[in-house]
């Protein structure tokens, strides 16, 4: 059982409310979203394990059961070709659950006309393996969902 | 063993909108699908989005999708369009 944190501090809001059908669809894999508080900040691991992915947009981080958690922070945030992202961490390296990967600010991505929600999702993860699913204000590091 | 060679039109790659497309029809297929780069590597699982992220192709690069199996001429060319879509 992998017990997964939230990256970054906001309202856990649920897949459904991404704007992006491949995430709202769960098409990518079980998990929430989190609507992130506006302002600069730093998201951070929601697992320990290996960077296997660092995106300035995005990361996934491997845990050393195999399970992969993928950050993606705000929606279409690809195109910002890492403007507006610090990267903390380098691909490859290993972290702890609650390290800083990436700085960011959500009100910047915003002001660009973009959403800053950041999906949280268990890939490859069967719909049922996720449960305990957290609702409404999370801060940094605290239980998002777990993970059978 | 089919095999189709598709170069990755995607202005993000094989990630995200084509990477979830492609592995949700994958997983749909009865038997394997990997997905290898041409010349280097060892092929990933297609039906896992988590391998498919990890090999990292980026538009332009080529991929080779291999199946074997009843089917799996019909199943490699719709994963070939989804794979070369723009």
């Amino acid at each position: 059982m992998t017990t997964v944190l939230a990256p970054v501090e906001g309202a856990a809001v649920g897949l459904a409310a991404v704007p992006d059908p491949v995430f709202s669809a769960g098409m990518v894999g079980p998990g929430t979203a989190i609507d992130p508080l506006r302002g600069p900040g730093k998201a951070v691991a929601p697992i320990a394990g290996k960077i296997m992915k660092l995106h300035p947009h995005a990361y996934v981080i491997v845990g050393d059961d195999g399970k992969g958690v993928l950050v993606h922070l705000g929606i279409d945030t690809v195109q910002l070709q890492g403007e507006g992202f610090k990267l903390l961490a380098a691909e490859g390296d290993r972290v702890s659950a609650g390290q800083p990967v990436v700085a960011w600010d959500p009100a910047a991505i915003e002001a660009g006309g973009r959403s800053p929600v950041c999906p949280v999702v268990a890939l490859d993860a069967l719909a049922g393996a996720v449960t305990g699913v957290a609702e409404g204000a999370v801060h940094v590091g605290d239980e998002l969902f777990r993970w059978e | 063993m089919g095999e189709r060679k598709v170069t990755v039109a995607a202005e993000v790659g094989l990630h995200a909108r084509p990477a979830a497309t492609f592995v949700q029809r994958a997983k749909q297929a009865p038997m394997d699908i990997t997905v290898a780069r041409p010349y280097s590597g060892d092929p990933v699982n297609g039906k896992s989005i988590l391998a498919i992220m990890g090999l990292d192709v980026r538009q332009g690069e080529t991929v080779v999708i291999s199946a074997e199996g009843e089917g799996s001429e019909t199943i490699l060319d719709e994963l070939a369009a989804i794979a070369g879509a723009p």
